[in-house]
């Protein structure tokens, strides 16, 4: 059942391709996220579903209605922007209230009511933007484009300029409107821990093209090629040459290994507990130990390359800098590139 | 706590010269300005006579009308032409917007004797463009006489429009291009983005720029003296020949007319600001 359907989408500036022939399906209800590097496209493709942007060649479907040729007002999404784009002459109801005017809605006062509600704003309907924080603009930005009531809500990156603890909190309640709703969001974000926690559907793209999609946790655990790997989680890639030389092994195939860094095992030198039939073992020096928080991280240098080891942060330090180690690495959890 | 006192001394002893120039030159001639038109024409007894002179002259009355009505026409007819050319501009390239900013300054600054000047050689009844055009046969110029109320619109509009761009031009920067975007998602059209956000966001600066117009408009002296001489009656004629002309000198009368004019302009601040926080109530 796809409820949006971008059909072989392209779109160039001059001599550059910034949408090269991108296909995409969305199920009603659904949260996907358009997740890559600045410039990769994802916030292109995003103002071109809500005809901001003309694209050069292809279709794009809603609700089976085909839109690639309306105007943003006759498309029926909300969108939301990064720097909230409130209207500043207005105050929180009038910017709600302003879509509502637009297409001479009636009963506007009982809708913008709930809305606000919605967005726990109770006692600022006669507040100006430049009299709230950036957690509650957004939350206005939001409540005015969920009004509406548009088929697809579209999120370029709307919570990027807020501090992280605000913007942990609005991730919870953007998700629980996103379900109370059921409506179909797009979110373009370059945070891969953000895109993890919210979507039910993620699209990596890289150049104008989407290179892998997938629920969070195939995109995390199963990365399709090098560039997934790197961006989604830190991943240890390492040249299948020098792979093999490291673990001295000539029954391995392909161009590069991935491997996460929390699924690697450190084991001092001289201890006998290795088990050589489940894992490939490298030997290695502790080159550095940093710590984020609940997570060690240990850069360890071998041979060949320098391996990231994590670990969680409840057994103490346990290896010093200059420390001569073991690297226990689990041969299921090898990717293959 | 020593130390900042003596580092607010060192400012304000950086700003001297400023108040002392203020002091001088603005705040000490509207002191005897003012003091002056309360005095009667031989300078010793005091009296509210000049006043009382002016509202029973009807030569005066039309005066301060004259000026009245020029200035707030020429203002709205320059503001209005200013705030789409302003807009025109923003849509060029940048390189193209400097060049046009650059001749914008540069007229703003060519008014008084050789504006007018420029317009009686160009316009004027043996002007280039009237004998030209009357020679061609087109009779567009035919009833149009440079040294009447028309004229003088046509002039003061002249020297009003490239202020009020470059006034206004820099507004436009304010207007963010997602504001636009988001009207039109939320079922907005062009015409009702500017009706309900840009215009009102932009209001500051059009009313801002209206008032300096309208003083501006009110105290130009020098166009309308080289233009029509004494043949319109306006203020800033009336005072200046009766402070320098060398018939009749009556500076107490002067000031009390200089004094009136003051007072119009500062109403009519007074007023565009009431107006703007009526419109305007986020700006508080």
């Amino acid at each position: 059942m796809s409820y949006v359907t971008i059909d072989q989408v392209t779109k160039g500036y001059e001599n550059q391709v910034v949408l090269n022939d991108i296909s995409l399906v969305l199920k009603k209800g659904e949260f996907a996220t358009l997740l890559g590097q600045s410039g990769c496209g994802k916030s292109t493709l995003l103002r071109s579903i809500a005809g901001l942007e003309d694209v050069d060649l292809g279709r794009i479907l809603i609700d089976g209605k085909d839109i690639t040729n309306l105007s943003p007002r006759q498309r029926e999404v909300g969108m939301v922007f990064q720097s909230y784009a409130l209207f500043p002459n207005m105050n929180v109801f009038d910017n709600i209230a302003y879509g509502l005017k637009m297409k001479k809605i009636k009963n506007i006062k009982s809708r913008v009511k709930k809305m606000i509600e919605m967005v726990d704003l109770i006692g600022k309907e006669e507040s100006y933007p430049h009299q709230l924080s950036g957690g509650q603009q957004q939350r206005v930005a939001l409540a005015r484009a969920l009004v509406m009531e548009p088929k697809v809500l579209l999120l370029d990156e709307p919570l990027s300029a807020l501090d992280a603890k605000i913007r942990k909190n609005l991730q919870k309640e953007l998700k629980r409107i996103q379900k109370e709703l059921d409506i179909t969001t797009i979110f373009v974000t370059h945070d891969q821990e953000e895109a993890m926690t919210m979507s039910d559907r993620i699209f990596v793209m890289n150049k104008g093209q989407v290179v892998q999609s997938g629920s969070p946790s195939e995109i995390y655990t199963s990365p399709v090629n090098t560039f997934v790997a790197k961006f989604i989680g830190n991943y240890n890639v390492c040249n299948m040459e020098a792979f093999r030389k490291l673990v001295r092994s000539t029954e391995l195939k392909g161009n590069e290994v991935a491997i996460r860094p929390e699924v690697l095992q450190l084991v001092s030198v001289g201890e006998d507990s290795l088990d050589l039939q489940e894992n490939w073992v490298i030997k290695g020096i502790i080159k550095d130990v940093s710590m984020t928080g609940n997570v060690l991280r240990y850069e360890v240098e071998t041979e060949e390359s320098v391996f990231l080891v994590d670990y969680l942060h409840h057994r103490g330090n346990m290896f010093e800098q200059g420390a001569r180690v073991h690297i226990l690495v689990p041969k299921k959890e090898c990717i293959i590139l | 706590m020593r130390k900042i006192k003596k580092q607010k001394i060192y400012l304000l002893a950086l700003l001297l010269p400023f108040i002392m120039f203020v002091i001088g030159f603005e705040i000490g001639p509207l002191v005897a300005m003012i003091k002056n038109s309360f005095y009667a024409d031989n300078g010793i007894q005091v009296t509210i006579n000049q006043y009382i002179t002016i509202f029973k002259s009807k030569f005066y009355l039309q005066a301060i009308q004259n000026s009245l009505v020029i200035s707030l026409f020429s203002a709205v007819v320059s503001v209005i032409i200013a705030v789409i050319a302003a807009y025109s501009i923003t849509k060029f390239s940048q390189k193209i917007q400097n060049r046009i900013l650059m001749i914008t300054n540069m007229t703003s600054n060519f008014e008084g004797i050789p504006l007018s000047f420029s317009y009686i050689i160009l316009l004027g009844n043996n002007g280039l463009f009237t004998l030209l055009f009357s020679k061609i046969g087109w009779d567009v110029f035919a009833d149009f006489n440079l040294y009447s109320w028309t004229g003088l619109i046509l002039v003061y509009v002249y020297f009003q429009i490239p202020l009020a761009v470059m006034l206004i031009y820099p507004s436009y920067q304010g207007i963010k291009k997602q504001w636009k975007e988001a009207s039109s998602l939320l079922g907005g059209s062009t015409s009702s983005f500017w009706l309900h956000i840009g215009i009102p966001v932009l209001l500051p600066s059009i009313v801002g720029t209206f008032s300096i117009l309208f003083a501006n408009a009110m105290g130009a002296y020098a166009t309308a003296y080289a233009l029509v001489g004494s043949n319109y009656n306006l203020l800033s004629l009336q005072i200046a020949s009766l402070v320098a002309s060398d018939v009749a000198l009556k500076p107490q009368l002067g000031s009390a007319l200089g004094v009136l004019l003051a007072a119009t302009m500062i109403g009519a601040m007074w007023f565009n600001g009431r107006m703007m926080r009526r419109i305007r109530r986020d700006l508080k």
